[in-house]
C-alpha cells in the first residue's frame, strides 16, 4: 500500500489513500486534538460524524476529522491554532 | 464551470448505508430519477463501512453489500458522495454541504427519504470526556477502515453484543483489550436466552465472539460497571465496580464506552405525505440493526413510490422488520443493566453535555429551584442539548434524569432536547459563506 503525509501541529503523520484524517491521526497516537472555542477538549470518539468533538481545521474551513479524506501535504490545524 | 444552481429529482435519499443504498436501488428501478447524498467519501455506513487502499480483508456482510451495489449501479442512481445533508429550507429545498467543493447545493426533490442510520448511546460517568475514551463503534470504524488499531492497553466497557464483537475484532488483529466490562448479565437471564433460540444467527454470532475471548483469556466481567475514568501520569486509569461490591483498577491508553444504539433522529424534518414526502428508513427509524435495513429501506421506497404515485400501499411492514424488533427486544433484556443505569449515583462534577461543559451538578441545581424549570427552560436557559452535537449524546441521559426528578414532566419519546429545525449540522455553517459566492455566480 502507497502512503502519504500530512503535517499536523508541526508533526508529520502518514496516511493510506482514503483513510480518514482522524484515522490516521489515531493510528498515530494523537489522542488530543486541541480545544474548541467553549474551552471543550476535542479528541475522537463516535467515529460517525454525530458527536462534532473531532473538529479540526483544514484550509481554514472547520470540519470533521472522522469524515475528512486525508489528503498529502494537507496543512491540518487544531481548531484554537486557527483562532490565534 | 456553469452547474445549475438547483437540481430536480423524484427522489432524493440520504444516507448511503445499507438501507438509503436499498432504497435508492429500489426506486430508481421504479423508474423515478433518485440522487442519492452520503456525507463521507464512500459509501457503506457503519454496517459496511469500507475498508481503504484496497485491502483485501474478509468483511462480515460482504457479499450482501456487492450484491446491493450492483442494485445500485444498474439503477442508474446519481451518487452524491462527500454531500452533508444539513436541512430543508422552508420552501422544501433540501440543502447538501458539498465538502470538497466547499459549496452548498441545493436538490429539489418531490419526496426524500432520510435514512442517517444509528448513534450509540453513552452513558455520562465520570472522565468520559477525557480524550483516549472513544465510543466502541468508533473504535470499529477504526478497525474496519484501515485494519490499524490505535497504539496501547485497550478496555472496553458498557453494556451489549457490539462489545462482545469489537473485542472479538481486536484479539483477531493480534490486539486482545484488558477486559470488557458489561453491566448486563446475559447468563443471569435464562428466559430472554431460551427466546434467543428463535434467531440461531444471532447465537452463533454471539457464540463465536465469545469463544474468541475465552480463548484468548480477555475476562468479560459482568454485572459489573465502569464508575469512573482519570488521566494518571499519562494514561487511563478506570475504576471498575464489581458485582460483590468490591471494586476493581483497570490501566488503559483507550477506553471504548457503548450501552446501545438508538436512532439518529435528532434534527430531522418530520415525516409527512405532503410533497415534498419525507420517510425515514433504515436505524434512523428504528434501531433494528443491519438484518432490518435492507428490509426497511425497500419498504420505505415502495411506500413513497406509491405516495408519488397517487396510490396507497398497505402500511404493514416486512416479517422480517417485526422479526427483527423480537430479536432487538430479546438483545435489550439480555444486556439489561444488573443495578439499572446508574445516573443517580453520579458525583456532580460529571459531565453531561460535553459540548457545553454542562454536569450532573448543573442539572440537579436546575431541577432542585422552587420554581423548578420547565424542558424549554432545561435547554435554554441550562443549555443542555443546544451545542454542537443536538444533544445525540446528552438527551436521553437528561431526559431519564428529568423524568426521575419530576415524573410529571413528560419528555416525549424523542427527548427533550431534540431539535427539529436545520441545520443538522452546525459545522457545515462555515460553508455557508461559500453559499454567498454561490448566489452571487448565479
Ligand atoms: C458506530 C456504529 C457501529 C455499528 N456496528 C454494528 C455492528 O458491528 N453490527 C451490527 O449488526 N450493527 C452495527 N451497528 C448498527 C448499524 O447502524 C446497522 O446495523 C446498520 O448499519 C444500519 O444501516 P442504516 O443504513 O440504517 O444506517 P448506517 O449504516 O448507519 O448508514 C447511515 C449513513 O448515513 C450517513 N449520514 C448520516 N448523517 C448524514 C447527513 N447529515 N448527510 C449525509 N449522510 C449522512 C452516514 O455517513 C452513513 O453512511 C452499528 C452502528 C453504529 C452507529
Ligand atoms: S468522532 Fe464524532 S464527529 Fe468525528
Amino acid at each position: 500500500m502507497t502512503t502519504g503525509s500530512f503535517a499536523w501541529r508541526g508533526a508529520t503523520i502518514p496516511f493510506h489513500p482514503g483513510e480518514s484524517v482522524a484515522s490516521a491521526l489515531m493510528r498515530a497516537g494523537v489522542l488530543q486534538l486541541g480545544q474548541d472555542g467553549a474551552g471543550c477538549r476535542l479528541r475522537y470518539f463516535c467515529g460517525i460524524g454525530a458527536c462534532q468533538s473531532c473538529l479540526v481545521s483544514v484550509g481554514g474551513t472547520i470540519v470533521e476529522a472522522c469524515l475528512t479524506p486525508a489528503g498529502d501535504d494537507l496543512n491540518i490545524k487544531a481548531v484554537e491554532d486557527e483562532d490565534g | 464551470m456553469a452547474e445549475p444552481a438547483i437540481s430536480s429529482f423524484d427522489v432524493l435519499v440520504i444516507g448511503g448505508g445499507a438501507a438509503g443504498v436499498a432504497a435508492a436501488a429500489e426506486l430508481a428501478s421504479a423508474g423515478l430519477s433518485v440522487a442519492l447524498a452520503e456525507q463521507r467519501p464512500t459509501l457503506g455506513g457503519a454496517y459496511h463501512r469500507q475498508p481503504v487502499g484496497g485491502s483485501a480483508r474478509q468483511l462480515r456482510g460482504q457479499r450482501q453489500w456487492l450484491r446491493l451495489l450492483r442494485g445500485l449501479a444498474g439503477a442508474g442512481v446519481e451518487q452524491r458522495l462527500g454531500h452533508v445533508f444539513i436541512g430543508l429550507e422552508s420552501d422544501g429545498i433540501a440543502m447538501l454541504d458539498d465538502r470538497a467543493a466547499r459549496r452548498i447545493r441545493s436538490i429539489k426533490a418531490r419526496a426524500l427519504v432520510i435514512a442517517v442510520g444509528a448513534i450509540e448511546r453513552v452513558l455520562p460517568r465520570p472522565g468520559w470526556q477525557l480524550d483516549g475514551v472513544m465510543t466502541s463503534g468508533g473504535l470499529q470504524m477504526l478497525l474496519k477502515e484501515t485494519g490499524g488499531v490505535p497504539p496501547g492497553d485497550l478496555l472496553i466497557a458498557g453494556s451489549g453484543p457490539l462489545n462482545v464483537a469489537v473485542a472479538a475484532d481486536l484479539i483477531r488483529l493480534g490486539r486482545p483489550p484488558v477486559a470488557v466490562i458489561e453491566n448486563g448479565n446475559p447468563f443471569a437471564r435464562p428466559g430472554a436466552a431460551l427466546r434467543l433460540a428463535a434467531h440461531p444467527g444471532l447465537v452463533a454470532e454471539a457464540a463465536r465472539h465469545l469463544a474468541r475471548l475465552a480463548s484468548a483469556r480477555v475476562p468479560w466481567l459482568r454485572g459489573s460497571a465502569l464508575a469512573a475514568i482519570e488521566r494518571r501520569d499519562g494514561r487511563l486509569r478506570a475504576t471498575v465496580r464489581m458485582p460483590g461490591g468490591g471494586s476493581r483498577m483497570f490501566a488503559a491508553d483507550i477506553v471504548a464506552l457503548h450501552d446501545g444504539i438508538r436512532p439518529n433522529a435528532f434534527g430531522l424534518p418530520a415525516e409527512t405525505q405532503a410533497q415534498p414526502i419525507v420517510v425515514r428508513a433504515g436505524d434512523c427509524r428504528e434501531a433494528l440493526g443491519i438484518r432490518a435495513a435492507v428490509a426497511d429501506g425497500r419498504h420505505a421506497a415502495r411506500q413513497v413510490a406509491a405516495m408519488l404515485a397517487g396510490t396507497v400501499r398497505d402500511g404493514s411492514a416486512d416479517r422480517k422488520i417485526g422479526r427483527q424488533r423480537r430479536a432487538q427486544a430479546i438483545l435489550h433484556e439480555l444486556f439489561r443493566p444488573v443495578d439499572g443505569y446508574g445516573l443517580a449515583a453520579l458525583p456532580d462534577d460529571t459531565i453531561l453535555c460535553r459540548c457545553e461543559g454542562r454536569t450532573v451538578g448543573d442539572l440537579r441545581l436546575m431541577l432542585a429551584e422552587t420554581d423548578a424549570p420547565g424542558l424549554r427552560e432545561i435547554k435554554l436557559n441550562g443549555r443542555f442539548g443546544m451545542g454542537l452535537c443536538q444533544g445525540r449524546f446528552c438527551a436521553d441521559a437528561v431526559r431519564d434524569m428529568v423524568a426521575a426528578a419530576r415524573p410529571a414532566v413528560d419528555g416525549g419519546a424523542s427527548g427533550p432536547l431534540s431539535r427539529d429545525r436545520w441545520p443538522l449540522r452546525p459545522a457545515s455553517i462555515a460553508a455557508l459563506a461559500a453559499d454567498d459566492e454561490l448566489q452571487e455566480g448565479k
